[in-house]
C-alpha cells in the first residue's frame, strides 16, 4: 500500500479512530499477559465486537482476537451482518484467521503491521485473494504500524513462563527504531 | 445408544496410512543466481579459499554447501569450456574457484583473488578476469538433478541427508511415526466417521468428525486378543472425540440454543455461507476446546455455551473427569517435560498399576499438559485451511484423514491423486457411465481414467502441515482406503470441513 493511502487512512478521522481502539485491545492484552493482538468489528459506523488475544488465559492455541470478536458480534447480530462488517486488527491475520475471515466473508480488513511468521493476507499465503468457494475480501495493511510493532516487541522481550521450557531473554533489548520494513519480527535476539 | 456399545460394534476401515508430501516436495522450488568463476593457481587453493572467507561473510541463511568451490579443468561443464579453458592454463597447474552470492563488488574481489591468480591468466590491462556463471541456491532433490546442474551450471554436491529439514520431515521420524499410526489407524478413523454419524443425525452439524489419540497412552495399551468382542481397550487412548457443530449456535433472536433432533439439518444439502456457523464450530476446532477445557479444569467456554453436544462426546469427556492422584506424583509437572530418565508412558503404567485413582487421560496445565503438544487427531475429511493452521497453533504432533475425505476446500494435500491408468478404452468407460445406475460414480472414474489424475474441480494444494515458512509443522498422512469409497467427499457439496 502507498504511504500516500497510508496516510490518507491513518488521518482520517474514522480509520484512525478505530485502529486507535484495537490498539487499546492490543494494550489490554499486553497487561493480561497474552500476545498483544486487538481487534474490533465495524459496522454500521458502530463497534460491534471488541477481541484481543486469549490463547494463554484459555489455554487453547486458537483463541485468537479475531475469534473473540466475531464471537461478541454474534451473539447480538445475525452471520450475514459479518458481509457488511470491517475488522480493524493491530497485526496481520494470521493464516487461520484469515481463512475464517474469508469463511465469515467479511467486508473490509484493515491492519497495522505485517506478520512474516503466520500472515494469511499477504505475507505467508494470500488467502484473502486465492481461490476459493468463499468470495474474496479487500486487504488495507500499514495503519499505525509502528505502534503495532511496538505493542509486539513489548511483549517479546518477555520471557514465557507457560511454555514448557521458557526461553532465557536476558540479554534482550527493547528496540525502538524502524527501518521502512512494516514487519513486527525485528527484536533482539 | 450407549457409548461402549458403540466402540464395540467399530469395524476398522481398511488400508494403508501414507505420508502426505510436503509442497516443496512436490512443488520444489528452483531459484538460481549469478556467481562468478576466477582461475587461480592449484597450489594456493586452501589460501584462496581463507582469503574469501576472511574478506567476504556468508549468509548463514542461503547455505551453498552443496556447490563445489572448486572445479578441476575436466569438471567444467561443457558450455564454460570455451571461456574458461584457454591456450596455456594447465590442469596440473591451475583450477577454478566458484564465488557465490552474496557476491562481493567485483574490484575488491579482484584485489583478494590477485595473489593467486597465474600471471598468463590476467588481462592486459591487469585485471583478474571473472568469468559469469548461474548456480542453482537450493541444494539438489536427487542424483538426476544433481548431474544435470552439474553438466549445465556446476559441478554440486547431492548428499541425501543434508538440509531436507526445511524441505520435509526427516525420514525416520516420519516412518517411525507412520509404523506407530498404522496398526490403529483404521480404528480411530472408524470412530471418527462413527463422530461424523452422530453429528449429521443430531441435526447440529455436518457429517464430520474428529478423535484425538495420545500415542504415549496407545503405546501402554496391551489389547487382549482373547477377549475380542468385548474388548475396547484400544479406545483408552482416545483424548477426546468431537463432530461438527456449526448449526449448533444461538441465533439472535433464538431464546435456547438450537437442540438435537432427529435428523440431519437440511442445510447440509447446499453450501450457504450464512448457514454455516463458523470454523470455530467444525470438528477440529471443538476437540481442541474440549481438550483445553480439561488443560483449564473448568467447563468450556465454547461458542454454542455447551462444551458437549452428544453422548459420544460426553462419554470421552467424563474418562478424564477423574481428579488426578497428588500422592504418587510429587512433581507438578509431567515427566515428558522433566529432564529424567522417567518416561511419561512409564509413570502412566505405574498409575494404572496401582489402581488408586486412575489417571486423566488429558492433564491439565498444573500437571504440565500444554496445549495438544505429542497428541495425534484423526479426521473423516480434509480440514478447511483455517482448521489446518488451527491444528498447527495447537501443536498436534500429526494429522490422519481418509483419501476418500479430501475436500476442495481442504488446506493438507500436496498435489492431486495419481490413479492407475486402466487397460478400459475411454468409450467403454463412458458407455458404461451412461448406462449405469451409479452414473455419477462412473462419469467420475471415466473421467479419472481419462487423465489419469484426479482434477474433477480445481482447487488449491497448500500442504499446511509442514509448510518450511510457517514456524509449526506437524506430520501430515492420508489413510489410503482398501477399497474404493463409493463417493468421494471432494465430488460432493462442497464446504469447510
Amino acid at each position: 500500500m502507498s504511504g500516500e493511502v497510508i496516510r490518507q487512512l491513518q488521518h482520517g478521522s474514522q480509520h484512525s479512530f478505530f485502529m486507535k481502539q484495537a490498539l487499546l485491545m492490543g494494550e489490554k492484552a499486553l497487561a493480561t499477559g497474552e500476545t498483544p493482538v486487538g481487534c474490533i468489528l465495524v459496522y454500521n459506523n458502530t463497534v460491534v465486537g471488541y477481541g484481543m488475544n486469549d490463547t494463554n488465559r484459555s489455554m487453547n492455541g486458537t483463541r485468537h482476537a479475531e475469534f473473540i470478536a466475531i464471537e461478541e458480534m454474534l451473539q447480538n447480530y445475525p452471520r450475514s451482518a459479518l458481509r457488511k462488517t470491517d475488522l480493524y486488527v493491530t497485526v496481520e491475520p494470521c493464516v487461520m484467521c484469515a481463512s475464517a475471515l474469508r469463511q465469515y466473508q467479511i467486508q473490509t480488513v484493515y491492519y497495522g503491521c505485517g506478520n512474516d511468521r503466520f500472515g494469511g493476507t499477504g505475507s505467508i499465503l494470500s488467502l484473502h485473494s486465492d481461490s476459493s468457494i468463499d468470495p474474496p475480501y479487500p486487504v488495507h495493511g500499514g495503519l499505525f504500524h509502528k505502534e503495532a510493532i511496538m505493542l509486539l516487541r513489548r511483549f517479546y522481550i518477555q520471557e514465557n513462563e507457560k511454555a514448557p521450557k521458557p526461553r532465557p531473554k536476558k540479554h534482550r533489548e527493547l528496540k525502538t527504531n524502524f527501518d521502512n520494513s512494516h514487519s513486527p519480527i525485528l527484536y533482539v535476539k | 445408544m450407549d457409548a461402549e456399545e458403540l466402540l464395540r460394534g467399530i469395524t476398522p476401515l481398511a488400508g494403508d496410512v501414507t505420508a502426505i508430501r510436503t509442497v516443496q516436495e512436490t512443488r520444489p522450488l528452483e531459484e538460481f543466481a549469478d556467481a562468478y568463476v576466477a582461475e587461480v593457481n592449484v597450489k594456493s587453493a586452501s589460501k584462496v579459499i581463507k582469503a574469501l572467507d576472511s574478506s567476504f561473510p556468508r549468509d548463514p541463511s542461503q547455505p551453498m554447501n552443496h556447490l563445489r568451490r572448486f572445479a578441476k579443468h575436466n569438471q567444467v561443464p561443457e558450455h564454460l569450456r570455451p571461456a574458461l579453458l584457454r591456450d596455456g592454463s594447465s590442469p596440473s597447474q591451475t583450477i577454478f574457484v566458484l564465488i557465490s552470492p552474496p557476491l562481493p563488488d567485483t574490484e575488491t574481489l579482484q584485489k583478494v583473488l590477485a595473489p593467486f591468480v597465474p600471471e598468463n591468466a590476467v588481462s592486459e590491462e591487469g585485471a583478474v578476469p571473472l568469468h559469469p556463471v548461474r548456480i542453482p541456491l537450493q541444494p539438489p532433490m536427487t542424483t538426476v538433478q544433481a548431474d544435470t546442474w552439474s553438466k549445465s551450471m556446476w559441478p554440486v554436491v547431492f548428499n541425501p541427508a543434508a538440509p531436507r529439514a526445511m524441505v520435509a520431515p526427516p525420514p525416520h521420524v516420519l516412518s517411525r511415526a507412520r509404523e506407530l499410526i498404522q496398526p490403529n489407524a483404521g480404528r480411530y478413523l472408524a470412530l471418527a466417521q462413527q463422530m461424523a454419524e452422530v453429528a449429521e443425525q443430531s441435526g447440529l452439524g455436518r457429517g464430520v468428525g474428529a478423535v484425538v489419540v495420545d500415542p504415549d497412552l496407545e503405546a501402554e495399551i496391551e489389547i487382549d486378543e482373547t477377549d475380542e468382542a468385548g474388548n475396547i481397550r484400544w479406545a483408552d487412548a482416545v483424548v477426546a472425540v468431537a463432530g461438527d457443530g456449526r448449526y449448533s449456535r444461538r441465533e439472535v433472536g433464538m431464546d435456547d440454543p438450537p437442540q438435537p433432533g432427529t435428523g440431519p439439518n437440511p442445510n447440509i444439502q447446499t453450501y450457504d455461507a450464512d448457514r454455516e456457523g463458523g470454523p470455530e464450530l467444525h470438528a477440529l476446532m471443538r476437540v481442541v476446546e474440549l481438550i483445553s477445557s480439561k488443560r483449564r479444569q473448568d467447563g468450556p467456554v465454547s461458542a454454542t455455551g455447551r462444551p458437549c453436544l452428544n453422548y459420544l462426546e460426553t462419554y470421552f469427556m467424563a474418562q478424564s473427569d477423574v481428579p488426578v492422584s497428588e500422592s504418587h506424583d510429587s512433581s507438578p509437572v509431567p515427566e515428558k517435560y522433566q529432564k529424567t530418565t522417567e518416561t511419561a508412558a512409564h509413570a502412566i503404567h505405574k498409575e494404572s498399576e496401582t489402581e488408586d485413582v486412575p489417571a486423566s487421560r488429558i492433564r491439565p496445565r498444573s500437571q504440565g499438559g500444554y496445549l495438544c503438544t505429542d497428541l495425534d487427531v484423526y479426521l473423516t475429511h480434509e480440514p478447511c485451511i483455517c482448521c489446518c493452521m488451527g491444528l498447527l497453533l495447537s501443536r498436534f504432533r500429526a494429522v490422519i484423514f481418509p483419501r476418500g475425505g479430501r475436500m476442495v476446500s481442504g488446506g493438507l494435500a500436496s498435489e492431486p491423486v495419481v490413479q492407475p491408468v486402466p487397460v478400459e478404452t475411454e468409450i467403454e468407460a463412458e458407455a458404461e457411465a451412461e448406462t449405469e445406475t451409479e452414473g455419477e460414480a462412473a462419469a467420475d472414474s471415466a473421467e479419472d481414467k481419462k487423465k489419469g489424475a484426479e482434477p474433477a474441480k480445481s482447487r488449491e494444494y497448500y500442504g499446511l502441515h509442514w509448510r518450511k515458512e510457517l514456524n509449526w509443522r506437524a506430520l501430515g498422512f492420508e489413510f489410503v482406503e482398501e477399497r474404493p469409497v463409493a463417493v468421494r467427499a471432494e465430488e460432493g457439496v462442497a464446504f469447510h470441513a
